[in-house]
């Protein structure tokens, strides 16, 4: 069985929001919720600063907060590593969320899609209602809704439950790679089996020294972070007092 | 006698409108969902959460409390041992309607029997208290009946006494696992919900007692209830010292989370720098109790566990909301870097819906299922 992995190369992510948008696209994610995220940092003292840019989505660690608190197992591992969440199992108490040091699960506060529940069209007669539009497309919630996210996981998930990245298990289970990884344009994601020794993922973390968020808490996350893009050139100098 | 009637029917019409607002509160929250609340991906617990650890942790201090006549076998608390058991099952309903509907799919906790976690304190918390439910209310049933002392009526008693010792245990855990909130982590928390749990459950016993015993006066010997306000001086002493060496510790430390946290922790004021909920709620009533003349009258014992039931809800909101109050990882994208709390008028309602089933489970017992009564 595999152990999937990802691994991100900051020096070619030039922090465009493919793999966010994509994410979104793929998963059917509701406003206000983040699969595929970000963490910026601006650091230094102006005119001496430096903006920093890390993607972020769930970590899938080995020994993951959110699977141990969780009370009814809605929050599970599979064998491939992919910590995946069963909202049918999901009792909102959203334990797994304030459990997360990673801040990647989100609850839903309120049924998702709102603005396509909408029956009201902006032009009595003359533009149909967000509503109409969704039952004009044959979808449930959204027009633009994959119904493939429906193979592993209910395709919009309710209100009341949680949700988080799941490396896009229904994609890898059919042997095709997690959606922010393909659609990145600048193959900054890596995706694959960590336990393969000749598998890409395994072949960066040789070749370069990695970096996991908050490592130091124990979880084994398994999303690494190579390189770092800083075109910066300066004078060499041994300082001075 | 008639206006003592009366008097019950107006305070039955006041909970059973408070109970209908609750169930109005109940289809929102289950039609509309948990936006009501004013939480959000970063200030995920709060009021309704709040209430719950505060009733549970209540619940369980009284059920310990009750433990001195049925374990312990101090017969002379006997008189209060009936009361003591059905407070600590009112109060534990009122815990539950909290939590429930702070739940955001309720009907899903089938699976808590299901497809239960036996790593996760949530679970055992769960687990626990549920358990300690059906004991109690089995206990209760016993003592009604007149079984006080018979084998498995001290059996039950004594499994409640420990499941109330464990429960609070579980409720610091759930806080004390998490890795990713490290002022909330390790077994302080544990030992704190305890202490709190035994003064709470004293300060509800005494405060509520007294008042009953004011409006309808039973005829337990009030020297019983000096005892009970000198026990409730120690609970008091071990919280208040126990405070202090934690305030010590996390002024001292200058782990950087510690020092983001005292950012927060100020959520209802400070005066002096120390919290205003822990020096009006806890260290006040504290030293009123050190006073024996305070401590022996009517008045100072209400007043003093009034303010002590008081502080403990606050110190309770204020732990579970400084380690909330800022963003963790990327929600600091989408969120500002401090997050403004104040609970909504549905957490507001939850709250009082809990409160009424409370006292409404109070109201009947006191009136129908003589708590006073001790056997022979």
């Amino acid at each position: 069985m595999p152990r999937y992995a990802m691994v991100i190369d900051l020096q070619r992510c030039v922090g465009c929001g493919a793999c966010s948008i994509a994410c979104r696209n793929e998963n059917n994610v509701p406003e206000g919720i983040y699969w595929s995220n970000k963490i910026t940092e601006t650091v230094g003292t102006f005119p001496n600063v430096r903006y920093h840019y890390i993607p972020t989505l769930c970590n899938h660690c080995e020994y993951a907060p959110c699977v141990r608190g969780c009370p009814t197992q809605a929050m599970h591992k599979l064998d491939n590593g992919i910590t995946m969440h069963d909202p049918k199992k999901c009792i909102g108490c959203k334990y797994c969320e304030f459990n997360c040091p990673y801040g990647v699960i989100y609850f839903n506060w309120k049924a998702p899609h709102q603005f396509w529940r909408n029956k009201n069209s902006l032009l009595k007669g003359g533009t149909a209602s967000p509503r109409e539009e969704v039952k004009k497309v044959g979808a449930k919630k959204t027009p633009y809704e994959n119904p493939e996210r429906g193979a592993t996981l209910p395709a919009n998930r309710s209100k009341g439950v949680v949700e988080k990245c799941t490396f896009c298990d229904h994609r890898v289970k059919k042997g095709l790679l997690p959606r922010c990884a393909e659609a990145c344009p600048a193959n900054a994601r890596v995706f694959g089996d960590i336990k393969d020794p000749n598998s890409d993922v395994s072949k960066l973390l040789g070749k370069f020294r990695p970096f996991r968020l908050r490592e130091q808490i124990g979880t084994n996350p398994h999303i690494f972070y190579i390189r770092g893009f800083n075109p910066a050139q300066y004078k060499q100098t041994k300082g001075g007092i | 006698m008639s206006a003592k009637k009366g008097l019950f029917s107006i305070w039955m019409a006041i909970l059973g409108i408070i109970i209908l607002i609750g169930l109005f509160t109940t289809y929102k929250l289950f039609t509309t969902g948990h936006v009501l609340f004013n939480t959000n991906d970063v200030v995920i617990w709060s009021l309704p959460l709040g209430v719950y650890i505060y009733l549970a942790l209540a619940s369980s201090g009284l059920t310990i409390l009750a433990a001195l006549p049925l374990v312990f076998g101090i017969g002379k608390y006997e008189p209060f041992a009936k009361r003591l058991v059905f407070l600590a099952i009112a109060t534990l309903c009122g815990a539950f309607v909290s939590i429930g509907l702070e739940l955001g799919n309720v009907f899903h906790m089938i699976y808590i029997m299901f497809s239960p976690n036996l790593s996760s304190p949530i679970w055992w918390m769960g687990a626990i208290y549920g358990l300690e439910l059906i004991v109690l209310i089995v206990k209760f049933g016993l003592m009604h009946k007149g079984d006080w002392h018979s084998g498995f009526s001290k059996a039950l008693a004594t499994a409640s006494f420990i499941l109330a010792l464990v429960a609070p245990l579980m409720i610091g855990s759930v806080f004390g696992i998490t890795e990713s909130r490290v002022t909330y982590f390790g077994p302080v928390m544990s030992i704190y919900c305890l202490l709190m749990a035994f003064m709470s459950g004293t300060a509800l016993f005494l405060f509520y007692s007294l008042i009953v015993n004011k409006l309808n006066g039973n005829g337990v010997p009030t020297e019983l209830y000096d005892e009970f306000a000198l026990i409730f001086t120690y609970a008091t002493a071990v919280v208040v010292g126990f405070t202090l060496l934690k305030f010590a510790i996390e002024s001292a430390t200058v782990v950087p989370e510690f020092l983001a946290y005292h950012q927060f922790e100020h959520a209802f004021g400070a005066i002096r720098g120390l919290h205003t909920e822990v020096l009006l709620g806890l260290f006040l009533p504290f030293v009123l109790l050190l006073f024996p003349a305070v401590r022996k009258s009517v008045g100072g014992k209400i007043a003093a566990s009034a303010l002590i039931l008081t502080g403990t809800l606050f110190m309770h909101m204020e732990i579970l909301l400084a380690g909330q109050s800022h963003p963790v990882g990327p929600k600091a994208e989408q969120y500002p870097e401090f997050i403004n709390y104040f609970p909504s008028i549905w957490e507001f309602l939850v709250f009082l819906f809990a409160l009424g089933i409370m006292l409404l489970l109070y109201s009947l017992g006191e009136r129908f299922l003589n708590l006073t009564e001790a056997p022979e």
